[in-house]
């Protein structure tokens, strides 16, 4: 008897798997520790698979591996799909920023022009006072525009 | 050793990482009557606890699913599904001991589900062996992985799964053994 790796593992897997052994390589097992170790486990290890594949446990449902799959993919599909949205609204708020920091001062000299020239004591009921100034509401759209942009922008990462 | 291909290219799961579900409904039926029983086998040999091999199990189909894997056929898809299952169990053994950073020894967890294991004697021989043996010997005796393919699946090198596998078969027939198993009585 032996305890060593034997060159003859192989087929011993093979015969005790199926069950064929040949006089040879029976004898051989017989006279062979390892052999019969080996012997031993693969029997035993075929046999408890058969048991448990065998085992009246029910196996989980697939249709909701399905579906969660499906959805998954569904999902994947979407991001995919709004993917260009998301970088158009980037490409929206980084113009608009772009053009707030270049026109900034200029801006802000008209803006301040604009206010000073507002004469209060005008009468006009019908229109707001800062009707006369087309360029102060221009920066308070662009304002309010890019920070809808950043809302959308952010709550579709967050999605 | 019967061929299994454990292993799949990383390229190839690269590729398909991308798309969408590619099978249909009906296939994936098919491939899971076919495969789910054995698959759970080899969890719950593996982590001794029903509950979560069906777990694992779910898992594994879902991320075949979602990864777009086609495979050649139904034993190509299975063996993929092998090789996720044996990675979501060294991810779970890994997160249970995060302090070690070989896989445990011993699966002693308070969810270890004693009457899964403790079944048979075969169940009490595994339970007394380290998750690695359990995975190395029923992919090799009862899947018949080549020893590259389970190299691969747990992440060893494959010079050294001979003497891993020779060791871990010797402890298990040892456990056996005192079990009062002998292979003249296993053997017809």
């Amino acid at each position: 008897m032996t305890t060593k790796q034997c060159p003859h593992e192989e087929a011993v897997t093979g015969a005790a798997r199926s069950g064929d052994w040949s006089p040879e390589l029976k004898a051989h097992r017989d006279g062979c520790l390892t052999c019969a170790e080996l012997t031993l486990v693969v029997a035993v290890l075929a046999a408890d698979a058969e048991e448990m594949a065998a085992m009246d446990a029910p196996l989980p449902d697939p249709a909701p591996i399905w579906l969660r799959a499906r959805l998954a993919s569904r999902e994947r599909q979407y991001r995919r799909a709004t993917r260009a949205i998301v970088w158009v609204q980037r490409a929206a708020v980084a113009v608009a920023f772009a053009v707030g920091i270049a026109f900034a001062p200029g801006l802000w000299e008209i803006a301040s022009g604009a206010f000073s020239g507002l004469d209060l004591s005008i009468s006009a009921p019908d229109l707001p006072r800062s009707a006369g100034s087309p360029l102060l509401i221009l920066v308070v759209s662009l304002v309010v525009l890019g920070l809808l942009a950043v809302f959308e922008l952010t709550s579709a990462q967050e999605n | 050793m019967i061929p299994m291909a454990l292993s799949l290219p990383h390229a190839q799961v690269t590729d398909l990482a991308g798309r969408a579900v590619t099978m249909d409904e009906a296939a994936f039926h098919h491939l899971y009557d076919r495969t789910a029983r054995p698959l759970r086998a080899y969890l719950m040999r593996s982590c001794g606890d029903l509950a979560l091999a069906d777990d694992l199990l779910q898992e594994a189909y879902l991320r075949m699913l979602r990864s777009g894997f086609e495979g050649e056929d139904d034993d190509h898809r299975k063996n993929y599904l092998y090789r996720i299952a044996t990675n979501l169990l060294r991810d779970h053994f890994r997160r249970k001991r995060p302090e070690s950073v070989e896989v445990p020894e011993r699966d002693e967890s308070p969810g270890h589900d004693e009457a899964v294991h403790m079944r048979s004697d075969v169940g009490r021989a595994m339970a007394d062996l380290a998750p690695r043996d359990r995975q190395m010997l029923w992919l090799a005796y009862v899947e018949g992985a080549s020893h590259q393919e389970i190299a691969k699946a747990l992440g060893l090198r494959t010079a050294s799964i001979r003497s891993m596998l020779f060791r871990a078969r010797q402890r298990l027939a040892k456990q056996l053994q005192a079990r009062g198993m002998r292979p003249e009585l296993e053997v017809s």
